[in-house]
């Protein structure tokens, strides 16, 4: 059986080799505590130590697990969007470059996932139609928010309106442990990511819903990583609040639960309980695989978690492996 | 079938007969807070109001506004009395129809303390009603230990509850009432962790903690709470057992505004920890809370009848 990840990260050989002592866009490189580090200023990128395998090691892993094809995206580190937008616009073009070349060495095993300056949206437009149009880039990854505005901001509609017609994937995933949970996550148990990267997805997709953005762009294609966090599982709250608060009905038209089968998520929820909760509250059709590879919160072997569950029907498993991508993506 | 409420608020008459004298009351001054035409309601309306919806007990608690963690507590402290003396006089009154469920000053913890204890010993409340933080405090500070303690040996129910709007969506968007319909349940999630992670239910493993809305997200986001105390030592700091061991150690009220979430919560949490809470008199409420819970085709009958009364009976010895 064939299987594809959507939630795949990587990081460009230029950032992850950057020898000591050069700069990279105002990046150079330190080793803390034993981990390796870019650092610009106050910011404090982890370089995670599977970024410097090379393609065919990623393979020899993938092979491993049972992936066939990662459709890579480039770890967070890559968002920084409080640097100047044309810092925030080399990082990208560089990493869209550095993602198209794997694609192409690899076109069996990779497809790619841009990343974009969203501090400056004509450069964040710009650079996704070059992902999409040149490099063969099926979407972009973004941030649950931009330096604190959420993606209804009105200042996005030009981004959401060239993703529409391009028709490019827009995958959610948080930057680090900026999330909603932070302040009071005060003793580091990683609540801000357990509890905290669930709760930003949530708000996006409430801000995407109740901003009107689903209306305004109605094949635009979302996808919530983490399962789209507490999405779901709170989706009647969210129906209940759009009923009886005028300030919920203003910009989206219908009511929030109805809104959870137009995006999609990935199946990263580390409880089949709530897996088979999603998968009957947005449609099976709606789910993608997604280990978040390479990193310690990701699911170890994604293929035998998926078709170890004995709450899943085989056509199911056949879904959120593979078919549900290769239907959305082309992959 | 008999209903008990354990969410159910008050506006107190005192207030209100306060701001109606164009009187300052223990700091609030008169147009600093509106009250909705059924917050005003005496305990006489409100009995008409629960024959209606078939709720015989409401577990009664000041509303989350007169909290006032962030004022004077020499201030507050008379506020939350006069408040809890007036929700007494509603249970002498109506003993078969009010139980009380105190406020009590979290600023101070000491004074949290005795007035706790001026209300569950002396006045028969059942517990009191604390907001998800204290300042930005969370409730593994050991400033909260006494307090624990204090409410395991009384038997108190901790009641959480958010305090309207200050929930941690408002700092991301402040807009569509998310900080409600999404914050209220982060809230509670990152409650039950501060009480898990922070060792406070293996230092009490008799404290009694009910979160309000069903939990929030907690039942839901628990695989994931587990993921991070696998791989993440710092997670392990004070717990030697994974955080959805601990889900059955909370109650939880069926405010879920939906079926399958309720199931979901019933199914991880089990039966005997989901009692009946409808938020009255709150738009965020169940409308027509025990018809909702009968009503449910995926619960049997005995699931109903302990959501609804038998749970609480037990808990409570009512």
């Amino acid at each position: 059986m064939r299987s594809i990840d959507i939630h795949a990260h990587i990081a460009p050989l230029a950032a992850s080799h950057l020898p000591e002592g050069q700069t990279w866009h105002g990046f150079t490189r330190r080793e803390m505590n034993g981990r390796q580090f870019l650092v610009q200023g106050e910011k404090r990128q982890w370089l995670h130590p599977a970024y410097s395998l090379t393609a065919d090691e990623r393979i020899a892993y993938m092979d491993s697990v049972n992936v066939d094809v990662h459709v890579l995206t480039t770890w967070v580190g890559m968002y920084n969007y409080d640097l100047p937008g044309d810092v925030g616009a080399g990082i990208a073009r560089e990493c869209n470059d550095y993602v198209a070349e794997l694609t192409r060495s690899h076109p069996d095993r990779f497809a790619g996932m841009a990343t974009l300056p969203m501090q400056d949206v004509n450069a964040a437009v710009a650079e996704l139609e070059r992902a999409v149009n040149e490099l063969g880039l099926k979407g972009a990854q973004i941030a649950d928010h931009v330096n604190n505005k959420t993606l209804d901001h009105e200042d996005f509609i030009p981004f959401w309106s060239a993703a529409e017609q391009l028709g490019a994937l827009i995958f959610f995933h948080q930057e680090g442990d900026d999330t909603i949970v932070k302040p009071r996550d005060t003793k580091g148990w990683a609540i801000d990511n357990s509890i905290g990267n669930l709760s930003d997805r949530v708000v996006t997709f409430g801000t995407l819903v109740f901003g009107g953005v689903l209306d305004r762009f109605p094949d635009l294609k979302v996808c919530l990583a983490h399962g789209g966090g507490f999405t779901c599982f709170g989706a009647g709250r969210l129906d209940r609040g759009w009923q009886v608060r005028s300030e919920a009905r203003e910009l989206g038209a219908n009511i929030p639960s109805t809104y959870l089968n137009k995006v999609y998520y990935d199946c990263l929820t580390h409880s089949e309980a709530v897996l088979r909760y999603m998968i009957d509250s947005v449609g099976i059709d709606r789910i993608f695989l997604g280990s978040d590879y390479p990193y310690d919160m990701g699911i170890d072997e994604p293929t035998g978690w998926v078709n170890s569950l004995e709450s899943l029907t085989q056509d199911e498993k056949e879904a959120i492996l593979w078919k549900n991508l290769e239907r959305v993506l082309g992959v | 079938m008999r209903s008990i409420d354990i969410h159910a608020h008050l506006t107190p008459q005192c207030f209100i007969r306060a701001m109606r004298d164009g009187r300052e009351w223990h700091g609030v001054k008169p147009g600093e807070m509106g009250i909705g035409p059924r917050n005003s309601w005496t305990p006489e309306q409100r009995i008409d109001d629960m024959n209606s919806l078939g709720v015989d007990v409401h577990v009664v608690s000041t509303f989350s506004f007169y909290y006032y963690y962030e004022r004077d507590p020499q201030i507050i402290l008379p506020m939350h009395r006069e408040c809890n003396d007036e929700v007494y006089q509603m249970t002498v009154d109506y003993p078969d129809r009010f139980k009380g469920m105190a406020i009590i000053p979290m600023q101070n913890v000491n004074l949290a303390i005795e007035e706790l204890d001026r209300c569950v010993n002396r006045m028969g409340f059942v517990g009191a009603m604390i907001d998800d933080h204290v300042n930005g405090k969370t409730y593994d500070d050991p400033e909260f230990m006494p307090l624990w303690k204090a409410a395991e040996e009384m038997g108190a129910v901790m009641l959480v509850h958010q305090q309207g709007g200050r929930t941690l969506v408002r700092d991301r968007n402040p807009n569509y009432h998310l900080h409600n319909t999404i914050g209220n349940l982060v809230d509670r999630a990152v409650t039950f962790a501060s009480f898990v992670f922070g060792g406070v239910m293996d230092a009490c493993p008799n404290l009694r903690v009910c979160l309000c809305h069903g939990g929030g997200y907690t039942c839901f986001g628990a695989g994931r709470m587990d993921r991070g105390w696998q791989v993440r030592p710092e997670a392990r700091v004070n717990i030697s057992n994974p955080p959805s061991s601990y889900l059955n150690k909370f109650y939880y009220d069926c405010l879920t505004h939906s079926e399958p979430a309720l199931r979901m919560l019933i199914d991880t949490v089990g039966i005997d920890k989901v009692i009946f809470g409808t938020d009255w008199p709150a738009d965020m409420a169940i409308d027509w809370p025990v018809s909702w819970v009968l009503g449910l085709e995926s619960l049997t009958l005995e699931e109903k009848e302990a959501i609804l009364y038998k749970n609480l009976e037990n808990l409570l010895g009512i």
